[in-house]
C-alpha cells in the first residue's frame, strides 16, 4: 500500500474541473423534457420525471410509508396483546359494547361514500363529489363520536382501563385508532375545503391519496375489532 | 427598505435570527440538529465525568449516603439518553442527513420542508423534557422522561419519512440508484429501519404511559410477582434497542466508506457489495428484533435462532471490513484528520467486534449485564466508533457547512489524543470487568492501577475534546477560508456549489448527473477524478 502523505497540496489551487458548470435542468417553466442523450447510455431512464414536480406521487409515497409505520405501531401493540393474553394467569373476559357494531357499519359506510365521491369527481361532477365527500367526513366524525359514547357507556358500567387487562387494551386500541382516524378526518376536511386551482396537485390526486389512508384506517379498525372480539 | 437607523438594524437582526431558527431549509435544519448534538455531547460528557467520580468514590465508601444510588441511576439514564438519542441517532442521520442528502442527490429541498422543521422542534422539546426529568421527583421524572422519548420517536419517524420520500422521489435526472453516493444509501436504509423500529418504541412508550397515567397494567401485572415487573418492559424496550444500534451505526458506515474512498483516491472496492452489506445490516438488525418478539420464553429453539441471526450479522460486517481494506489497497492515502478519524472508526469497529465475540461467549456463564466489561464493550463499538465517524464527517464537510476549514494540526492532535484516550479507557474497562468476574479482591493493587488508568484516560479523552471545541469555535469564525469549492477533490454534487450552499442549492434548477459517485483514478484535466455531473462530451473536450 502506497502511503502518500500529501499535505493539503491540492487544497488551495483550483483546477479546470472546478470551472465546469453544472448542467442545470430548468424546472421553472412548463416542465418540458430537457435534452437528454449525452449519457453514456447506462441510465435507461428515458421516461424520467422532473423531480419534485409531481407532488401527487410524493404524497402517495409518503402515505404508503406512513401506513407501514402505523402498521408497525399497531402490530407492536397487538403483539403485546397476544403475549399478555397467552401468558397472564388471570385473563378476565370482556364484552365489547354493542354500539361498536353500529360504529363499524358507519365507518364501512364512509369508505363506500368516499369511493362514490371519487367516482363523481372523475366524472367531473363537482357538486356530487362535494356532497358525498362531506357525507364521508360527517360519517367519520360520527364514528369517533360513537366511540366516545361507547367509552362513556363502559365507564358508567364501572369498567375502566385499570379494571382488567382486556379493558385496558380496549381503551388503548380504540384511542390510538381514533387519534389516527382524526388525522384522516383532517385530511378529508383539507381536501374538501382547499382550493386546488393554483396548486401543483390536482384535487383528484389529493382525494386518491386521502382515500388510501381512509380505507387503511377502515381495514385496521375491522382487524382490531376482530382481535378484541375473538381475543376476549 | 431603509437600514439607516439602528432600530431598523436590530429589528432586521432579530428577524434574521428568527428566520434562521424557524427556517425549514434543509441546510438550516441539519445544522441545528448538529448544534443540538454538540450541546448534548458536552452535557453527556460532563455527566460521565460526574459518574466516574461518583463510582471511584463509592469504592472508598464515601458515597454510601442515602439516595446516592438513585442519583447515580438518574445520571446514568440521562447520560445514556442524551448520547444515544440526540448524538448517535440525531447527528449522523438528521444532522448530516438533512444537510447533505438533498445536495448529494441534486434536489432543491427535502420532500416536506415543514416536516423537517417540525421534527427538529419536537427533538428540542424532547431534549428539554429528558434533561429536566432528572431535576424533578423520581416518579414524575420517569413519566416526563417517557413522554419525551415518545415525542422523540415521533420526531424521528417524521424525519425518516421525509428522508425516504426525498431519496425515492427527488433524485436529480440521471441520479439512478447505482449512482447514489454510499452516504445516501446509508441514510436511506437507516430511514427505512427507523420507520419500523421507532414505531415500536412509540407503541411501547404509549402502553407504558397509559400504565403510568391511566392506571392500566400492561407492564405492571398485578397478579404476577414484583420481580417480573421490569422484565416485561425490558423485553419490549430491547425490541427497539437491538435495532437502535444499527440505526446509529448505519449512517456511520456510509460516512466512513465515503471518506475512505475520497481520501484514498480509489473507487469503493465492490461498491454494490457495500450497498448490499448495508441492506443486510438493516435487515438482520431488524430481524433480530423480530426474533425477540417471539422469544417470549415459550419456544426452546428461539435462543438458537437468535444466536444464529446475531452471528449472521458478522457476514455483512466482515464484508464491509473487506471492502474498506480493498478501497484502501493501493490508494494514494491522504492522512487528513477526516481520514484519520475514518481509519480510527475501522480500528474501533474491528476491536469492538472481537471483544463482542468474546462477550457473547462470556454471557453464557455470567448473567450480569451492567458490569465494566459490557460497559467497555458497547461504549467502544457504539459510542466511540460512532463518534469517530461523526468527527470524520465534521472534519470532512466543515468547509461545506461554513466555508472555512477546521485546523488540521489541532485536528490531528485531537485525533491521536482521543484515539489513545479511548483505547486506554475502554480497554482498561474490559480488563476491570474481567477481574470483577474473576472475583478478585476489589482493593487489590491491580484494581487500583486500572481505576487510575481509567481516570487518567478519561481526563486525556475529555481534554482532547476540549481542544476540539476550541478548534471548532475558532475555525468557525477565524478558520482558514476554504478557498476552493472542492477542497477534497471529491466527485459528489455538493462540492460543486458554493460553500455554504445557496438557498435553493443549485440556483433554481436541478443538475443532471452522468456517472457514479466514485470515479477516481481517471486522469482528466490534471486531476484524478471525474465529477458526477461531467457530461461525456465535456469529458471528451478535457481529454
Amino acid at each position: 500500500m502506497k502511503l502518500d502523505v500529501k499535505r493539503e497540496e491540492n487544497m488551495a489551487g483550483t483546477s479546470v474541473l472546478d470551472d465546469i458548470e453544472l448542467i442545470i435542468e430548468d424546472i421553472g417553466g412548463g416542465g418540458g423534457k430537457p435534452p437528454f442523450g449525452r449519457d453514456g447510455g447506462d441510465s435507461g431512464d428515458g421516461n424520467h420525471r422532473i423531480p419534485g414536480n409531481s407532488s401527487a406521487r410524493k404524497y402517495a409515497i409518503a402515505i404508503a410509508l406512513m401506513m407501514v409505520a402505523i402498521l408497525m405501531f399497531f402490530m407492536a401493540m397487538v403483539a403485546a396483546f397476544l403475549v399478555l393474553r397467552m401468558t397472564s394467569a388471570k385473563w378476565i373476559a370482556f364484552r365489547i359494547p354493542n354500539l361498536l357494531w353500529l360504529n363499524t357499519a358507519v365507518l364501512l359506510g364512509s369508505s363506500a361514500t368516499l369511493e362514490l365521491s371519487r367516482r363523481r369527481l372523475n366524472a367531473f361532477d363537482e357538486k356530487g363529489f362535494r356532497r358525498l365527500w362531506m357525507l364521508t367526513t360527517v360519517l367519520g366524525i360520527t364514528f369517533v363520536l360513537g366511540q366516545v359514547i361507547a367509552w362513556r357507556e363502559l365507564i358508567s358500567a364501572g369498567i375502566y382501563g385499570s379494571t382488567t387487562l382486556a379493558a385496558g387494551f380496549f381503551y388503548v386500541f380504540t384511542a390510538a385508532h381514533a387519534v389516527h382516524l382524526f388525522g384522516g378526518i383532517c385530511a378529508l376536511l383539507y381536501v374538501g375545503f382547499r382550493k386546488f386551482k393554483e396548486s401543483q396537485m390536482t384535487r383528484n390526486a389529493a382525494a386518491e391519496v386521502t382515500s388510501y389512508y381512509w380505507h387503511f384506517m377502515d381495514a385496521l379498525w375491522v382487524f382490531l375489532l376482530a382481535l378484541l372480539y375473538f381475543g376476549k | 427598505m431603509s437600514d439607516h437607523s439602528s432600530q431598523n438594524e436590530s429589528a432586521k437582526n432579530g428577524d434574521t435570527l428568527r428566520r434562521k431558527l424557524f427556517s425549514t431549509d434543509h441546510k438550516s435544519v441539519g445544522l441545528r440538529f448538529l448544534w443540538l448534538a454538540l450541546f448534548s455531547v458536552v452535557l453527556g460528557m460532563a455527566l460521565s465525568l460526574v459518574m466516574r467520580m461518583q463510582l471511584s468514590q463509592q469504592v472508598v465508601g464515601m458515597f454510601a449516603a442515602n439516595g446516592a444510588s438513585d442519583r447515580l441511576a438518574a445520571i446514568t439514564l440521562l447520560h445514556g439518553s442524551l448520547m444515544v438519542f440526540f448524538v448517535l441517532t440525531a447527528a449522523p442521520q438528521c444532522g448530516f442527513g438533512y444537510f447533505l442528502l438533498p445536495l448529494q442527490i441534486g434536489a432543491r429541498e427535502m420532500a416536506f420542508p415543514v416536516l423537517s422543521g417540525i421534527s427538529f422542534w419536537m427533538t428540542v422539546a424532547s431534549l428539554a423534557g429528558i434533561a429536566s426529568s432528572v431535576l424533578i421527583a423520581p416518579e414524575s421524572g420517569a413519566t416526563l422522561w417517557l413522554i419525551s422519548v415518545t415525542c422523540f420517536s415521533a420526531a424521528i419517524l417524521l424525519a425518516s419519512l421525509n428522508i425516504c420520500v426525498t431519496t425515492i422521489e427527488f433524485r436529480a435526472k440521471g441520479m439512478t440508484l447505482p449512482r447514489l453516493p454510499i452516504t445516501v444509501w446509508a441514510w436511506f436504509i437507516t430511514a427505512i429501519l427507523s420507520l419500523l423500529i421507532f414505531s415500536i418504541l412509540l407503541a411501547s412508550g404509549t402502553l407504558l404511559l397509559s400504565d403510568r397515567l391511566l392506571g392500566t397494567h400492561f407492564f405492571i401485572v398485578i397478579s404476577q410477582s414484583p420481580a417480573m415487573l421490569p422484565v416485561i418492559w425490558q423485553r419490549w424496550f430491547w425490541f427497539f434497542a437491538q435495532s437502535e444500534v444499527y440505526v446509529a451505526m448505519l449512517p456511520c458506515f456510509g460516512i466512513v466508506t465515503h471518506v475512505l474512498s475520497i481520501c484514498s483516491r480509489n473507487p469503493i472496492w465492490k461498491e454494490r457489495a457495500v450497498v448490499l452489506a448495508l441492506c443486510a445490516v438493516g435487515l438482520f438488525g431488524f430481524c433480530i428484533w423480530g426474533e425477540h418478539m417471539f422469544a417470549s420464553g415459550l419456544n426452546p429453539y428461539t435462543p438458537l435462532v437468535f444466536s444464529m441471526l446475531a452471528s449472521s450479522l458478522g457476514v455483512p460486517a466482515l464484508l464491509l471490513i473487506f471492502c474498506w481494506f480493498g478501497t484502501l489497497w493501493g490508494g494514494k492515502i491522504r492522512l487528513s484528520t477526516a481520514m484519520l478519524f475514518a481509519l480510527g472508526f475501522v480500528s474501533l469497529f474491528l476491536t469492538g467486534g472481537l471483544s463482542g465475540i468474546f462477550l457473547a461467549r462470556r454471557e453464557f456463564s455470567a448473567g450480569a449485564t451492567n458490569d465494566a466489561l459490557v460497559t467497555g464493550h458497547f461504549h467502544l463499538v457504539m459510542g466511540v466508533a460512532a463518534t469517530f465517524a461523526i468527527l470524520a464527517a465534521l472534519f470532512f464537510w466543515f468547509p461545506k457547512f461554513f466555508g472555512r476549514r477546521l485546523n488540521e494540526t489541532l485536528g490531528k492532535i485531537h485525533f491521536w489524543a482521543t484515539f489513545a484516550g479511548v483505547y486506554g479507557l475502554f480497554m482498561s474497562m474490559h480488563w476491570l470487568g474481567l477481574l470483577e468476574r474473576a472475583n478478585s479482591a476489589p482493593f487489590s493493587a491491580e484494581f487500583q492501577m486500572l481505576r487510575t488508568t481509567i481516570m487518567v484516560a478519561t481526563v486525556v479523552t475529555v481534554s482532547a475534546q476540549l481542544l476540539f471545541l476550541c478548534n471548532f469555535f475558532w475555525s468557525l469564525w477565524r478558520g482558514e477560508k476554504a478557498g476552493n469549492k472542492n477542497p477534497w477533490r471529491a466527485t459528489t454534487l455538493e462540492w460543486f456549489v458554493d460553500s455554504p450552499p445557496p438557498s435553493e442549492n443549485f440556483g433554481g434548477g436541478i443538475p443532471i448527473v452522468f456517472r457514479g459517485a466514485y470515479e477516481f483514478g481517471v486522469s482528466l484535466g490534471g486531476e484524478d477524478f471525474v465529477p458526477q455531473h461531467l457530461a461525456p462530451d465535456q469529458m471528451a473536450r478535457l481529454r
